[in-house]
This record gives structure tokens, sequence and C-alpha cells, in this order.
């Protein structure tokens, strides 16, 4: 009976809507800038609709005597879950031979179920039709069939055997130190690099000298222009002007974006923040760990410029605002493909570009 | 409120029997309002849920006259932050998980779809390229010159993408479509 009812209603007031009336069609002829060209208004799509019932068709009587659901389920070998299923996640982790296991990330009754993705960031449109193929066109370096690279020296080397003792050794690292760089492959369709994750990472020292107000203000301004809860960590230096204590005292918050809540951050950042900032050159060239992140820093009133911040800045103590540190991680292999990557989003970069 | 003898005043003082009439958990918005609302006056608050039910003794307020002040606004940062926000998981009867399932499935299929096409995409005109380099390279006639001057890479990691280029996708173009007059700014 309940699930009968929105379509008599339907049944009943599709016909309504066919009357003409002076007020509904001055209503459904209103038309905005941001509306689609008028090529179908809502009489064509109702006329789409059929407009006879089909709650009138007549069941006949053997098929209406022989339904009998509950006959019907108590011939099935299994029963089905309850109407009311309520399936419990486990609330701790008790290892994989425990017989209660949480459900999968994607299933709602997990715990770790994130609903979403609720938008579809800008950033994240840009890089797939425009950026993607710039970088793919720009990187691109002909190769013509048939060719094969001449075979490269091995990145770990061998021993010379000048001494008995080099028998059984592990490879020499790479010269110039035990560092061993990432390979850089040709940047072809299937490895354009894109950005993975970004990391909002605040290091408050005024937490382990004055009191803990100070890590909560930048861990709450930091949960406030990421949408992401912060983690926080212990400091591991010593440094007595600080008086900081290794092991004692919370000193940092950090904050991981990825996915949509990534995206989204990069739009903030690229349109709203980076562009109000005073006498900012950009991002310096040198910045970068040779793996394809570059890390820049905001001060604290440039963190202020967050709109998340801006529109509710009185209710942060202004000297407590924290700083912080962006790593932006791509998947390139080298930083000149990152700063491609970031300079084609959007990102300034100054000074000598350091390959 | 009734008022109560001095000596049972102070009992209830002592075993900290609220004397007011509100109540224990007060919600978000009243926290908020009150303790912004207290800002004015002298005085720090311990926490905003235990003002609410007995802060107005004298004992309490004489024990913090030495101490220099907590900020509202900190407690009330203290108080969101470490407010519980998780939801307990979603439960879900047969037809309703059903119907989640179904669109999840779904859509995890349309975004498959989705990255399959723009990758074949981008392999299409990687191939393409591949392909008008290639001519460029053994048919145009002019010993592979346009080829060599194609394939040179100076400033592409030097100079980077100009910065009026390297901008976000908007809704619609901008309203001169393209500027011709466009020329690289000098650096200083």
């Amino acid at each position: 009976m309940a699930a009968r009812e929105p379509s008599r209603y339907l049944a009943r007031g599709l016909p309504r809507t066919f009357v003409p009336s002076a007020r509904s069609q001055a209503f459904l002829n209103r038309r905005n800038v941001s509306d689609e060209a008028p090529a179908r208004r809502l009489s064509d799509q109702l006329e789409d609709l059929e407009t006879a019932s089909s709650l009138t068709t007549s069941v006949s009587e053997s098929a209406a005597s022989s339904f009998d659901p509950i006959a019907r389920s108590k011939t099935r070998k299994t029963q089905l879950p309850r109407g009311r299923y309520q399936f419990r996640s486990p609330k701790y982790d008790r290892g994989p031979l425990h017989p209660h296991q949480p459900p999968a990330p994607s299933d709602p009754s997990s715990r770790l179920f994130v609903p979403g993705p609720f938008a579809l960031p800008r950033a994240e449109q840009t890089y797939n039709s425009t950026v993607a193929s710039d970088i793919l066109t720009l990187c691109y370096v002909h190769t013509p069939p048939g060719f094969k690279p001449p075979p490269k020296a091995p990145r770990l080397r061998e021993w010379d055997d000048s001494s008995p003792y080099h028998k059984n050794r592990p490879l020499r690292g790479p010269r110039g130190g035990d560092v061993l760089r990432l390979l850089r492959k040709p940047i072809k369709f299937n490895n354009i690099p894109k950005i993975e994750r970004i990391t909002l990472h605040s290091y408050v020292k005024e937490a382990a000298q004055d009191n803990s107000g100070w890590l909560h203000v930048a861990g709450i301004a930091v949960q406030a222009i990421s949408n992401v809860r912060v983690e926080t960590f212990k400091s591991k230096a010593s440094v007595a002007n600080w008086s900081l204590v290794p092991g004692r005292d919370t000193v940092a918050v950090k904050a991981e974006l990825q996915g949509e809540n990534m995206y989204h951050f990069l739009g903030k950042l690229i349109d709203v923040v980076l562009p109000r900032l005073k006498d900012w050159p950009g991002v310096k060239g040198s910045s970068g760990d040779s793996s394809g992140n570059i890390t820049f820093g905001l001060e604290p009133e440039q963190m202020a410029l967050f709109p998340e911040i801006e529109v509710n800045y009185d209710m942060y103590p202004p000297k407590m605002i924290p700083g912080c540190h962006i790593t932006l991680h791509t998947t390139a292999k080298a930083d000149k493909d990152a700063r491609l990557l970031l300079s084609a989003m959007g990102i300034p970069f100054y000074g000598k570009i350091v390959q | 409120m009734r008022s109560l003898s001095p000596a049972l005043a102070s009992l209830a003082n002592v075993f900290r029997i609220p004397m007011s009439l509100t109540p224990a958990r007060p919600s978000v918005t009243r926290v908020c309002h009150e303790t912004l609302s207290r800002r004015t006056q002298p005085g720090p608050i311990t926490s905003a849920v235990q003002t609410a039910s007995f802060s107005s003794t004298s004992s309490l307020a004489k024990r913090s006259e030495g101490r220099p002040g907590v900020d509202k606004r900190i407690t009330l940062i203290r108080y969101f932050l470490h407010h519980p926000l998780t939801p307990r998981p979603l439960r879900f009867s047969r037809n309703r998980y059903l119907r989640h399932w179904t669109i999840h499935r779904a859509w995890q299929l349309f975004q498959a779809k989705q990255r399959n096409t723009q990758q074949l995409e981008l392999q299409r005109q990687y191939q393409s390229m591949q392909a008008a380099c290639e001519e460029l390279r053994t048919g145009a006639g002019d010993g592979g010159r346009l080829f060599r001057k194609s394939m040179n890479k100076k400033g592409i990691f030097t100079d980077l993408i100009p910065i009026e280029y390297g901008r976000m996708q908007t809704e619609f173009p901008s309203a001169e479509g393209w500027n011709h007059e466009w020329k690289k700014i000098e650096k200083k």
C-alpha cells in the first residue's frame, strides 16, 4: 500500500500540469542566465511521460491466488537477511583471524565509509582536459621505429675484484653519494605526471614553550582549510633555546589531502590565496626533493587569507594563527617534470630553476 | 531561583549540586553564544561546559584572580576540536542497501569508463604525434630540418609555462577570446 501511494499521486497530479494556467506558464517560461538554452522546456519533458497509469492493469485471478510470499520464502534453502538487517562493523581491529571482520570501506556500514564525491573540482577538470595533453606534447621525444636506446651502465656498480674481501659484498652505491635517485622514464601517455596528494604541515614551537592552546589553534586552522582531521606529532629534536625535549612536547600538526579534498584545496590556493599575497615572487626554483615533490611555506598572515579562516577571522586568536609548509606530491620522478606540471596548473616559480 | 539559606548554599557548593535550572549538557550554539557574550567581563572560564552548571561561586572567582585568563576563543576551539564529530556507521535495510550498492557499482563503472576514454584519447594524441614526427623526419624533403627544430626542447624545463596561461578552466571563455598582441613578460 505504501509503495503504491507516490504513483497514485503522480497519476492524479500529471493531468493537472497540462491544464493551461497563466501563472504556471509564466513560471515555466522564466529562464535564468545560468540555465541552458530553452530547447527543452518542462512541458516538453512532461510530454515524454506516459499519462496512462500502470496501476489500472488488471491481475488475473490465478496469479493473485497463487501469490504466496510466505510459502515461497519457506521453500528457500537459506533465508534472506532480515528486512531491517543491520550489520555492525567491529569497533576494534582484532586481526585477520578473527571471525568478525570489517566490511570494505566502500560499504556504508563500514566505519571508514566516506560519502561522496560531492563535486567535480575545477582543478581536476583543468588537469584532465588541458594540462595532461599539454605536458604530453611538451615532453614528447621522438624515437624512430625500431630504435633501441644504448644500454646504460648499471645503477649499482660492481666492485673491482682488486681485493679478496670484495667477494659477496653487496653492490656499490652510485657515484657521489649513497642516494639512489628515482629512474625517470620518458613521459608517454601512460605516465604523465599528476598531483598525487598534498601535505599541510605546521610546526608550532610555542606549543612547547607556552601552552597547548597554540597547538589547538594550529590544528583547527589547518583542519578548517583542508577539510581533513589533523595528526599531531611530538618533537624529535632537542633545542635548548626553545625548551624542546624529544618525545615530550607535541609540537606539530599535519593533514594529508587526497582526491576531492586535495583538488578543492589546490583550487583555493591557486585562485584565491596566492594571487593576494603581497610581494610574493613565487615558489623558489630550487625547491623540491629531487623526486618530484615540491614544498613551499606560507606565513601566518598568508594563512589567514584562506577563505575559511578569513570569514571567521574573529574566532581565532590573531597571534596564534600558524604558518604552514605545503608539500605537493606528484607522480613525477624528477623535479623538473613536477615544476612543469605545477606551472601549468598556475603556481609561479622564481629564481634559478634547479634541475 | 529559590533562595537558600547560607548553610544549605555552602553545602550545595561542597557537594557540587547545581542550583540553577540549566541542563547539564548545553547545546553547541548556546555554548558559543554564552562564551562569546561573556567576553567583555573579567575572569576566565575553565571549561565551556563546566561554567554553565556551577560557576558563580565566590571561591572559584577568588582562586583564579591571580592567574591570567584563558582566551575564550581558545576554549571554544578546544571544545569543537575535541567534539566527537564521527557519527555511528550507517545502518541500511535490505532494500536501501541494495539501492546503495547498485548506485555505487554504477558510479565505479562510470568512472572506470571515463578514465579509460581519457587514457585512450591521450594514447591517440601520442600516436598521431608520433606519426606526424615520423613523416616530418623522412617525408618532408628538407633533410629533417623541420623535424630537428620541432624536437628542440630548449627552455621548456627552465622557462616553464607562462603564468598567464597556467590558469584554471572557467565556465565561459573570456570576452576577447585570444590575445594576439600578447608577448612574454621579460623577467627582471
